[in-house]
């Protein structure tokens, strides 16, 4: 359904844009649609993420399929990818999380070998902590907590320095697989 | 063709339309809104919806069904203590999908049975719009998974009614709520009904209703207070077994007439099936305290969803018959620590909603041409990966539409096929969620193991319905899928049900489609005449002349009896005129994005 199409679904020019140059049309949304393109925002971690909601809003208005419940087949599904890609690129950009991803990788989720590439040291240590919780409920927390803060800044730090143009994000999806790990650690577990 | 809203409840069931500005139920003759969801199959044929099917069900426990919405979309192994609750025998051969046994009858499945009580709703909107609706808007429960929500959309199709939107009982709620005091703030939306329990916390702000989250139990609500007092007078569960199907039935509505009088008296009496006891206010909340308690964990689940605090909502709503019992609004108060309202009727409320969502649809409203709807989807979606593990793809109370993609290969040379499981829920391992369905992707390039990269785009509706397709990468081959739904009808069962339905009303069927034909029309021509009326600068080259062509054909065809001539030139105009339309979604999204101050672009939007 969200094939990159090469030629326009109206006119049947080939378009390389998101909009047919020969009549003008609207195409469907790229298969990977960039969140902050389409919200108008520059490609930075610490963004103003406050107005999103009101520019949701008004984007939403113009494309959502309740407005096109009366127009052809063609228009209704344009409008569902739309605003199904309108809804995930709000979603990246209001988690702080979702959005550093996105800004390191390219991605929302994380890759599969990212996770097989871990440092088998701290692997080990989550082992032991984990572990440790087991044998005696909470008895990690203070450090768990201590390296979740330092995870936390480590990743501010590093998109601090590469919005001023001085650094790389190579690291940032490493740290936030380790956050996922650590944060596991903190959460009481989870109900039946 | 005004569109219409309609509320299928477990119990009730109503129609309403806007009309002047103003949504209102429709009435029958006797000058009720409210049709009990009740339907008998007699031997000679007749079916027979409503009251009287309601009130004589006990001497006709295995002909009459009522609170079938609690097997929409189920299997029977999902239902047995349901079925047990009402003394239905139901036909086990079926393991997609209920069917019960009807004396002297066919079996009928809960789709058919809905599409019965949906019959006479749309026949009662006939008799007063003096006229085919347009389209309806047919609320279900926010926690409704893909089956259920799937079965209500067949139901209406067997009904003969177009199906415009599935909406969620709470949000309908909450949209007539919110038009009519036109506030902003967060607010929840307690909706217990007959047979099922919802939680939604929306947002309201400038116009648009955000579904924050949602929570509930399809299986929870005013049946089973009924079934717990009828316990209650019998002394206790076994003595209930002992009852014949006939008396258990009796004695249930008896104990829903108490239930009734309990709302406003300190006692009542029932007498029915040899059982003759006075119950007090009292007696009747013991016995419904640990009903009322399993609401509590999906409001906290839902205000967690939400990131909320109980006292971080402005106000709490309440929806559904079962709220009248005075110990739930106690509870619902307590548990926000506010007073809820129910200024609106608690039975009507979602058909009013649903009404002004039909009335939006239209395109044409005066009511609400500013208000949007974002829903959410009540459960993950996932699939089952190795191991028997879920991985979701799809988080819960994701706003819809939504969609997501996963890139899958094969494990064996020349693999030309994968399977894939889909579930609903939230549980670790597969087997813990619902099944939705299994697709088979077919089709594949022959190509060594490992190279296929089948990239799956699996999409949410706005009516909460998951779409799936699959595209092979490198070759840019579209793959076939086999969809076969693990619980429901197939395509074919539908089609035949249909079939059946149109038998018994073949002379209708070609005036309804002619109608259909010309309302699309009407449709089309409106919305064409206010763009080109707004925008008449964005058209290029030979356009004005081309689509004032058309439109000029299809008026005139519109006079006329042929209905594949209206339908084509329908079809014309619509294709002659959608570089033109897009034009103007592509200028209106260029506005939204470039405008400095989003909430000024916002209203400017709005008030097209």
């Amino acid at each position: 359904m969200a094939s990159n199409r090469s030629v326009c679904f109206s006119c049947r020019e080939p378009v390389h844009a998101p909009s047919c140059v020969g009549c003008g049309a609207l195409q469907p949304p790229p298969p990977t649609p960039d969140p902050f393109e389409l919200f108008g925002l520059p490609h930075r971690f610490h963004v103003d993420v406050s107005d999103v909601d009101a520019k949701y809003r008004a984007i939403a208005r113009s494309t959502h399929p309740d407005r096109f419940t009366t127009r052809p087949a063609v228009e209704r599904r344009m409008s569902l990818q739309w605003t199904a890609a309108l809804n995930e690129a709000k979603r990246v950009l209001k988690d702080d999380r979702l959005r550093a991803r996105w800004l390191a990788t390219g991605r929302a989720t994380a890759a599969e070998d990212a996770r097989r590439q871990m440092d088998p040291a701290f692997l080990a240590q989550m082992f032991e902590w984990r572990e440790a919780e087991e044998e005696s409920p909470g008895s990690t927390h203070a450090e768990a907590a201590a390296a979740r803060d330092a995870l936390l800044a480590e990743i501010d730090a590093a998109f601090t320095a590469w919005e001023a143009g001085t650094g790389t994000l190579d690291h940032v999806e490493d740290r936030l697989l380790r956050l996922n790990y650590v944060e596991g650690l903190l959460r009481p577990a989870p109900e039946a | 063709m005004a569109n219409i809203g309609i509320d299928l409840g477990t119990t009730n069931s109503l129609v309403a339309v806007v009309m002047n500005g103003r949504a209102r139920c429709l009435l029958d003759e006797a000058g009720s809104s409210m049709l009990p969801s009740a339907v008998r199959y007699d031997a000679d044929g007749t079916v027979v919806v409503g009251r009287t099917a309601r009130d004589e069900a006990p001497a006709n426990a295995h002909r009459t069904f009522t609170s079938v919405k609690r097997f929409m979309g189920r299997a029977p192994a999902d239902c047995g203590a349901d079925a047990q609750l009402f003394r239905y025998r139901m036909d086990a051969t079926e393991p997609r999908f209920v069917r019960f046994e009807v004396d002297d009858h066919a079996p009928v499945t809960p789709v058919e049975v809905s599409a019965e009580v949906l019959k006479v709703l749309r026949t009662r909107a006939v008799e007063c719009l003096f006229g085919e609706p347009g389209g309806a808007v047919i609320t279900v429960p926010a926690y409704f998974d893909d089956a259920q929500r799937q079965a209500t959309k067949d139901a209406a199709k067997i009904a003969g009614l177009e199906v415009l939107r599935l909406l969620n009982e709470p949000t309908a709620a909450a949209i007539a709520y919110g038009l009519d005091k036109r506030g902003a703030g967060t607010f929840a939306v307690y909706d217990l009904g007959g047979g099922t329990f919802d939680i939604s916390i929306l947002q309201l702000d400038d116009g648009v209703f955000q579904v924050l989250s949602t929570a509930g139990d399809t299986h929870l609500g005013g049946d089973d207070f009924d079934r717990a007092l009828a316990e209650h007078a019998l002394g206790g569960a076994a003595n209930a077994a002992k009852l014949d199907d006939a008396a258990f039935r009796a004695l249930v509505s008896a104990a829903r007439a108490a239930k009734h009088q309990l709302t406003e008296h300190g006692a009542a009496r029932i007498a029915a099936a040899g059982v003759d006891v006075e119950v007090t206010v009292a007696d009747f909340e013991a016995a419904i305290l640990p009903i009322i308690e399993r609401t509590t964990a999906s409001c906290k689940r839902a205000l967690a969803d939400a990131k909320l605090a109980s006292g971080q909502v402005d106000a709490v709503v309440l929806v559904g018959g079962s709220t009248r019992v005075p110990l739930v609004r106690r509870h619902v108060a307590a548990l926000f620590g506010r007073e809820p309202y129910c200024d609106l009727d608690p039975d009507e409320v979602v058909a009013l909603g649903a009404a002004m969502q039909a009335d939006i649809l239209s395109g044409k409203s005066e009511l609400a041409e500013d208000i949007l709807l974002l829903d959410v989807i009540p459960l993950s979606l996932g699939l089952e990966v190795m191991g028997g593990v879920t991985e979701k793809f799809i988080p819960r109370c994701s706003t819809i539409p939504v969609n997501a993609h996963q890139t899958f290969t094969t494990h064996v040379d020349n693999q030309t096929a994968v399977d894939l499981h889909v579930v609903q829920g939230d549980r670790e391992l597969a087997g813990q969620n619902r099944s939705l369905a299994r697709f088979e992707l077919r089709g594949l390039p022959p190509l060594p193991a490992g190279v296929p990269r089948v990239r799956v785009e699996f999409t949410v509706d706005a009516d909460g319905l998951l779409h799936v397709s699959a595209l092979e990468e490198h070759t840019g081959i579209e793959a076939k899928i086999d969809v076969k739904p693990s619980y429901g009808l197939t395509e074919e069962e539908i089609e035949r049900m249909l079939e059946d339905a149109i038998d018994h009303a073949e002379t209708d069927v070609d005036e309804r489609l002619l109608i259909e034909a010309r309302v699309e029309a009407e449709g089309i021509l409106a919305a064409l005449e206010k763009a080109l009326g707004m925008d008449q600068a964005l058209l290029q080259g030979n356009e004005a002349e081309v689509i004032s062509q058309v439109e000029t054909a299809l008026r005139a065809s519109m006079s006329g009896g042929d209905r594949e001539r209206i339908s084509s030139l329908s079809k014309k105009l619509d294709e002659v005129s959608a570089p033109f339309a897009q034009r103007r979604i592509e200028r209106d999204l260029t506005r939204a994005l470039s405008g400095r101050d989003a909430s000024v672009v916002g209203a400017e939007l709005g008030m097209k």
